[in-house]
C-alpha cells in the first residue's frame, strides 16, 4: 500500500522547549489515521508542521511524494484542514464562505456553485445559506468549517477535534461524513483527545507522549499488546451499598473503579477473580445483576502508555473529594 | 477522490492562481473589515484628527491643507490595515486557513496590501471630494494626484504589514510599537514645516521619512509646486513598496518558523 504521508526524525524546540522529538511514522493511502495524546503531548505542533502551518526544526515531511520543505505547493492543492476551532468568517454568509475558499483553492467557476450547494444539503445547512455565520450555533459553525475544508475535495484531509461539544446529531454527521470521505479514497488524518472516537473511526492510531511516538497500530493490536489491563465488571444489589474496598480486597485486584452502578475490577487473570467476586455476593447477601469480563478499552491502553495507571486518576480525584470533604490539608 | 481544483502547469499559470488569489484575499478583507471599530479609529478617525490638531489655527490655505490631508490619510489608514485585520484573523484562526491555503506567502502579503491600498485610496476621496467639490480646490495635475495616492497606499500598506508580523493576537499590541514608529516618521517629514523652512540638519532627517515624498508629490499634483523633483517621489514609491515588502515576509516567514 502507498504512503501519503511519511514522516522521518521529526523535530520541534520551541526556543529550549522540546515539543516534538525525532517522531517517525507513515500514513497510507485511503486510511484513517488517529493521532492520539494527552494535552501538551504534541499532537497539534506536529499536525501544524505537516500542514505547512509551522516549520520543523528538523526533520523530513514528504506528503503524497513531494517534500513539505522545497515543494508545499501541489500539497496544499491537495489538501484540506479542519482545526480545532471553527475557524470560519462571521461577517460573511455560509454561501461567502464557501465561495471564497473555492476562489482561494481555484475551483473552477462552473463547479464552484453546484459543490457549495451539494455540501450545504449534505450539512443541513442549505436553507441557512443567506444567513450570516456571526448567527450560526456552534455545530452548524462545525459543519460549515468542514464543508469549507472539502469544497475542493482534498485527497488528504486533517481533522482537529472534530466532534466535542457538538449535539450527538452534529457528531453523527461528521462521523458518517468521515467514513464516507475515506471510503471514496481520501486520507484523513484525525487528531483527537477522543479515544473511544478514534476505535470506531481509524484505522491506525499513533499515540504521542511527551512529544515522541508510544505506540502506533490498529486499535485491536493495541489492546491485545496491552492483555495486562484486562477487568472485571459487576453490577451488585441493593444498589447504594458500596463494596469498593472489599472488592478490592479480593485477590488478584489490582485496581477498582466506579463506573456508574457497576464496578470495575481490574485483574491480571479474570477467570480466576470471577468466582471469588460470586462468592463474595453470596457472603454479603447481595444479588449479582450483571457480570462480564473484559479486555482492555483503547481508552486503557491509551492511559497506560502515557504513564497514567488505568484508574488511578478516578482513584486520585475520588482520594481528593474525601480529603476536601474533611477538611484535610497537608 | 479526484481533486476538483484546476491544475495548471507551468509558472504563468501559477502566475495567474496567485495574482487571483491575492485578489480574493483582497475582496474578502474589504467585505470582512471595512467598518470594523479598530479600522474605523486607527485608519478613518486618526489621520482627520492628527489634520485638525496640528493645523488649525496656522493659517494655511485649503490647497494646502488638502495636500497635506491626503498624505496623512494614505500614510494611516494604508499602515493601519495589516496590522488591524492580521491580529483579529489570527484570534479567529482564519490567518492559519490563508497559510494553508495553496499560495505563497507574497501572495496573501500582496493581498493584504491591496485591502490597505483600496481602503486608503477610499478615504482619501473623502478630502480629495470636499475639497474639490465643496471648497472649489483646483488639482494642478489629476492624474498624477491619482497614481500618487494609489502607490502611496500600496507602499504604505506594505509598511503596515512589517508591524503585523508581530506575533499577537491583539490589535493594541501591534498599534503600540506601530505608533512609535509612525508618528517620528510623520514629525520628520515635511508635512507640518515645508522642507523648504526647515534647517539643513532637518531636511536631511526628513529625507529619511518616506512620509515626505508622498508629501512633496501631493504638493505637485494640487499645487503644482514641491520642494523635490515629482518624478524621483513617483519613482520612490513602488520601490518602497518593494522596500518594505521584503522585511515583511522575512518577519511573517520566522513567526512560522518560531511558531508562533
Amino acid at each position: 500500500m502507498n504512503n501519503t504521508i511519511e514522516v522521518e526524525n521529526l523535530t520541534k524546540y520551541y526556543g529550549d522547549l522540546l515539543a516534538v522529538d525525532h517522531i517517525s511514522f507513515e500514513v497510507r493511502q485511503g486510511e484513517v489515521f488517529g493521532f492520539l495524546g494527552p494535552n501538551g503531548a504534541g499532537k497539534t505542533t506536529t499536525q501544524r508542521m505537516l500542514t505547512t502551518l509551522l516549520e520543523p526544526t528538523a526533520g523530513r515531511i514528504v506528503i503524497q511524494g513531494h517534500d513539505l520543505a522545497h515543494d508545499a505547493y501541489p500539497v496544499k492543492r491537495r489538501m484540506g484542514l479542519v482545526p480545532e476551532e471553527s475557524n470560519v468568517y462571521t461577517e460573511l454568509t455560509a454561501w461567502g464562505n464557501l465561495m471564497f475558499t473555492a476562489r482561494l483553492y481555484r475551483v473552477p467557476r462552473q463547479q464552484r456553485e453546484q459543490r457549495a450547494r451539494e455540501l450545504l444539503e449534505t450539512f443541513g445547512l442549505w436553507e441557512k445559506r443567506d444567513v450570516k455565520v456571526e448567527d450560526f450555533s456552534k455545530g452548524m459553525r462545525r459543519r460549515l468549517s468542514i464543508a469549507m475544508a472539502i469544497i475542493h475535495k482534498p485527497a488528504l484531509l486533517f481533522l482537529d477535534e472534530p466532534t466535542p461539544g457538538l449535539d450527538a446529531q452534529s457528531a453523527r454527521a461528521i462521523r458518517d461524513l468521515i467514513r464516507q470521505m475515506q471510503a471514496e479514497g481520501t486520507t484523513i488524518f484525525l487528531t483527537t483527545h477522543q479515544i473511544e472516537e478514534a476505535s470506531l473511526l481509524c484505522d491506525r492510531v499513533a499515540i504521542i507522549n511527551h512529544g515522541q511516538i508510544a505506540a502506533i497500530d490498529t486499535p485491536e493490536q493495541l489492546k491485545r499488546a496491552s492483555e495486562r489491563v484486562q477487568s472485571v465488571e459487576v453490577a451488585l444489589a441493593p444498589s447504594g451499598t458500596a463494596p469498593g474496598e472489599a472488592l478490592a480486597a479480593l485477590p488478584g485486584v489490582t485496581t477498582q473503579v466506579k463506573m456508574g452502578d457497576k464496578w470495575r475490577l481490574y485483574t491480571d487473570d479474570p477467570s480466576a477473580l470471577l468466582p471469588q467476586v460470586i462468592d463474595y455476593a453470596r457472603s454479603e447477601e447481595l444479588r449479582v445483576i450483571s457480570l462480564s469480563t473484559l479486555g482492555p478499552s483503547l481508552e486503557d491502553v491509551f492511559l497506560e502508555i502515557t504513564g497514567q495507571q488505568v484508574g488511578t486518576v478516578r482513584h486520585e480525584a475520588q482520594a481528593n473529594d474525601q480529603r476536601g470533604k474533611r477538611g484535610g490539608r497537608r | 477522490m479526484k481533486s476538483t481544483t484546476t491544475m495548471n502547469g507551468g509558472w504563468i499559470a501559477r502566475l495567474q492562481d496567485e495574482i487571483a488569489q491575492a485578489w480574493t484575499v483582497a475582496v474578502k478583507d474589504v467585505k470582512v473589515y471595512y467598518l470594523t471599530p479598530p479600522m474605523i479609529m486607527f485608519g478613518l478617525v486618526l489621520p482627520f484628527f492628527l489634520f485638525f490638531s496640528f493645523s488649525v489655527k496656522r493659517e494655511i490655505g485649503v490647497e494646502v491643507g488638502m495636500a497635506r490631508l491626503l498624505a496623512l490619510t494614505t500614510f494611516f489608514t494604508a499602515s493601519s490595515a495589516g496590522p488591524v485585520i492580521i491580529p483579529l484573523e489570527r484570534r479567529m484562526g482564519t490567518y492559519d486557513r490563508l497559510l494553508a491555503a495553496p499560495m505563497s506567502l507574497l501572495t496573501l502579503l500582496l493581498g493584504k496590501t491591496l485591502v490597505g491600498a483600496f481602503f486608503a485610496t477610499a478615504v482619501s476621496m473623502v478630502p480629495l471630494g470636499v475639497g474639490v467639490l465643496v471648497l472649489g480646490v483646483t488639482v494642478a495635475n489629476v492624474a498624477m494626484l491619482l497614481i500618487g495616492l494609489v502607490l502611496a497606499s500600496l507602499a504604505f500598506a506594505a509598511f503596515g504589514l512589517i508591524f503585523a508580523s508581530i506575533p499577537t493576537h491583539s490589535v493594541g499590541s501591534i498599534m503600540m510599537p506601530s505608533t512609535l514608529v509612525r508618528w517620528p516618521l510623520m514629525f520628520i517629514s515635511g508635512i507640518f514645516v515645508p522642507l523648504e523652512e526647515m534647517a539643513p540638519w532637518a531636511r536631511a532627517l526628513a529625507h529619511l521619512s518616506p512620509l515626505t515624498y508622498v508629501q512633496d508629490l501631493m504638493n505637485h499634483a494640487v499645487l503644482g509646486a514641491g520642494a523635490l523633483n515629482p518624478w524621483l517621489d513617483l519613482a520612490l514609491l513602488p520601490l518602497l513598496l518593494v522596500i518594505f515588502l521584503m522585511p515583511a515576509a522575512w518577519l511573517h516567514h520566522r513567526s512560522r518558523v518560531l511558531g508562533y
